[in-house]
């Protein structure tokens, strides 16, 4: 656990219109190999333009995004992304969806076809390949959408808020079957920084909690959650890890 | 002439173009909100109201003008005949989509609003008064934005025209003065006029739709905020954003009509319409498309039977002139369609730059919405003098009238359609490195469809709505009426010189012809294709 895939330097970032208000003010924080790290804060305050600065969908205004020791400067077929609100294309059928995640690949078709129908089937959804996304629940289109972010073989998956968009039981369901996938040794994924607003989400699933605080946006704190997988909801070290963020989120 | 009194003269001019059109937005509005709450209000003359406007506003009514014209002179003195009947077109062209407006503004009116009527005992005419019209003025006004753009081409087109027929010439207007500039070589003036059009386009927006919309929306000024198409950073360009609903109001028109098709609710499941938020807008869906198929059957019922009426009576010149008019319609169908199929190849590659690659989508816009903003006809005499000497000049004008009248609608509909793509498939196509040819194959084609085929629809009755200047173009000189540009067969040409003849049989058999294209092809093709698209997006 001491090799750092991605590290995040002195991270700002402000609005074409208002450069003096900065929206993300020098954010900096790792993450190790194999680990599941949660940023958190409250609503509003940049989570999902910081993650989308590590996928260097946008770019920051200052500071850098460090993989394996190289500065990033685009989107790299090593870091992956899953969208709150999923991204399929409604015009492509799952099964195509999946495989624009191997667009950038120099494999045959033949062998995009055939990742892409596995990894399906890892997911539970070699039924619907052949439908188009509207026929799919919220929750069954964010498995296409996880799907297609791991199909690549990527190191490490972001993940922007992946469950809110889903019902309580859905999302339940969900994250339980991403955990015990991405912690599985079968998959590429070492790590994994996800965003939420969810703090019993950020706690049942992290290694990490990095707490951000709003206006700017600042890191408050950093914490290390050491609890086994998979974990009790209803222990009492589970909700005192709860209540610690909570606390350090209104302090 | 020297500059100020050509400059009083020009203004002078677009004054009475404009009268022309205030005079038939005026009518539009008095005649839409009379039949739109009728249609509202009336289940029986819904059934027939919404399927007739709705084939109506697809059809290129400008081709009808040689026959209006024709009816108008035939029942009015000569100058208000010409008037009358330019008058009457605009508002052809006007007022369908201010009736729909109109209609839906009424019909989603929650049913408390009829209990409260009911309970203060209230007469029809004070509930149209205090409850219908009073509701309905917001769409009214912004209907009236689109409908005026759309009525400033007919304008000039009408007017471009008349100016070769000495017995209909409307003699005072923009487009007549502009057409006697260019040709008297006098091209400095001719630019001028232009922007003296330009700057009135501009005016209306601003002192004119402006205020009425801020008057009638002021009790929902929050969704007026919310509307925001594009990031318009420029005051001008925010008077021109109409443009893009311009385009997007077939489009909304075909959802509809695809979304029942989808809807498995049987029709008349929302009787207690107000009672439910939800509910009218299906029982809308319903009736409409339950109206169109027997509307459509009953338009080509009637051209039949005229059809057949007609070659009984005066068998064997009909024949002659059937064959005549469905000669020209092909012919007229490809040179259309060849300009259309110029227009795809250049605009959307356009689109998809605008779209996806250009980052200052914005300027560009405003350069193109001033473009649009001038109908494409109004370049016709300097078009005309341009190409004089080149083989095939005449072919060439057309195609260059046809071209320019189309394509904006092709743009405007793509970009406008494009603002509904969200904005994460741009940072999947990022993400995953999507480029070349795998972009134009799983994003660019797929993501623009749409907005393409609601464009199509509108390009190319523009285009048809051209042909009757665009084919054939007549000037009145001393020495009588000369032909600076004709095609050799075209629908747009026999309907100018069956005109010119009074061969009203001719010209009546030819719109039949032309009527019953346009219908199959909409009804075949463009719904078609937009139905089965639409069903795999959403």
């Amino acid at each position: 656990m001491s090799e750092v895939v991605l590290e995040v330097r002195d991270i700002v970032f402000s609005y074409d219109d208002s450069p003096s208000q900065r929206i993300l003010d020098k954010i900096s924080f790792k993450a190790q190999k194999g680990e599941f790290v949660s940023l958190i804060g409250p609503s509003g305050c940049g989570k999902s333009t910081l993650l989308r600065i590590l996928a260097r969908l946008i770019p920051p205004v200052s500071g850098e995004v460090i993989y394996k020791g190289k500065r990033l400067y685009a989107p790299t077929r090593e870091i992956s992304f899953v969208f709150q609100d999923f991204a399929l294309l409604p015009w492509l059928t799952n099964l195509e969806n999946v495989k624009i995640g191997l667009a950038n690949s120099e494999i045959s078709e033949e062998e995009k076809k055939r990742k892409a129908s596995g990894m399906l089937e890892k997911m539970g959804l070699e039924s619907v390949a052949d439908y188009y996304p509207n026929a799919l629940s919220g929750g069954m289109k964010q498995r296409v959408g996880i799907a297609r972010a791991i199909v690549s073989d990527p190191n490490v998956l972001l993940m922007d808020e992946p469950f809110s968009s889903l019902d309580e039981l859905t999302a339940n369901a969900l994250r339980g079957d991403v955990v015990s996938m991405l912690k599985s040794s079968d998959i590429s994924v070492n790590s994994v920084i996800m965003v939420t607003h969810n703090v019993e989400e950020a706690v049942e699933i992290s290694d990490k909690i990095v707490v951000l605080s709003n206006k700017p946006t600042k890191i408050k704190q950093e914490m290390q959650l050491k609890l086994s997988y998979p974990r009790n909801r209803h222990s009492k070290v589970f909700m005192q890890a709860v209540d610690k963020v909570y606390e350090l989120l209104t302090k | 002439m020297d500059f100020i009194s050509f400059i009083a003269l020009i203004v002078l001019d677009t004054t009475a173009s404009w009268l022309r059109m205030f005079a038939a937005l005026f009518l539009s509005i008095l005649l839409s909100i009379a039949v739109g709450i009728y249609a509202a209000t009336s289940r029986k003359a819904e059934r027939i109201i919404l399927p007739v406007v709705d084939i109506f506003q697809t059809l290129p009514i400008l081709a009808f003008f040689p026959f209006v014209i024709y009816i108008f002179v035939f029942l009015l003195p000569g100058y208000i005949g010409i008037n009358a009947a330019v008058i009457f077109l605009i508002v052809t062209s006007m007022a369908w989509n201010i009736i729909f407006g109109v209609y839906e503004a009424v019909k989603v009116l929650p049913n408390e609003f009829v209990e409260l009527a009911d309970l203060y005992d209230m007469s029809s005419w004070q509930r149209v008064r205090k409850i219908f019209i009073p509701a309905a003025m917001p769409r009214v006004v912004e209907q009236s934005v689109l409908s005026w753009s759309i009525g400033l081409f007919y304008l000039v087109t009408s007017e471009i025209f008349s100016i070769g027929n000495a017995n209909y010439a409307v003699k005072y207007g923009i487009g007549v003065a502009l057409a006697q500039l260019a040709f008297s070589g006098n091209y400095l003036y001719y630019a001028i006029g232009i922007a003296v059009f330009i700057a009135f386009v501009v005016a209306t927006r601003f002192l004119f739709f402006r205020p009425l919309e801020l008057h009638f929306t002021k009790y929902n000024r929050v969704s007026e905020e919310s509307k925001k198409h594009f990031a318009l950073h420029f005051g001008i360009a925010k008077a021109f954003n109409y443009l893009p609903k311009l385009v997007r109001a077939p489009a909304k028109r075909l959802r509809a009509i695809s979304a029942f098709r989808r809807a498995r609710h049987p029709a008349g499941a929302s009787r207690n319409a107000g009672a439910h938020a939800a509910l009218p807008r299906e029982g809308i869906k319903n009736l409409k498309i339950k109206g169109l198929k027997k509307g459509l059957g009953g338009i080509a019922a009637l051209v039949l039977a005229m059809l057949l009426l007609a070659v009984v009576l005066r068998y064997p010149v009909v024949v002659h002139y059937e064959y005549e008019a469905l000669v020209s319609l092909a012919v007229s169908f490809a040179r259309i369609w060849l300009a259309f199929a110029a227009i795809l190849a250049i605009a959307f590659p356009v689109c998809v730059y605008l779209i996806f690659i250009s980052k200052h989508r914005n300027s560009y816009l405003l350069f193109f919405q001033v473009i649009a903003s001038i109908p494409a006809t109004i370049l016709l005499p300097i078009i005309v003098i341009a190409l004089k000497g080149y083989a095939l000049h005449s072919e060439l004008t057309a195609f260059v009238i046809f071209f320019l009248s189309g394509i904006w609608y092709i743009i405007f509909s793509v970009i406008a359609s494009s603002t509904s793509i969200s904005g994460e498939i741009f940072e999947v196509k990022r993400l995953f490195g999507i480029k070349g040819k795998s972009a134009w194959k799983y994003i660019y084609s797929r993501a623009l469809l749409p907005g393409l085929i609601t464009g199509s629809v509108t390009a190319i009755a523009a285009e048809w709505n051209a042909s009757i200047v665009a084919e054939y173009f007549t000037t009145t000189g001393i020495s009588g009426t000369n032909v600076v540009s004709s095609v050799s067969v075209g629908i747009g040409k026999l309907l100018d010189v069956s005109l010119g003849s009074g061969n009203i049989t001719l010209m009546i058999i030819a719109l039949l012809n032309l009527t019953a294209m346009i219908i199959i092809v909409n009804t075949f093709l463009w719904k078609r294709l937009y139905r089965k698209v639409s069903n795999t997006y959403k």
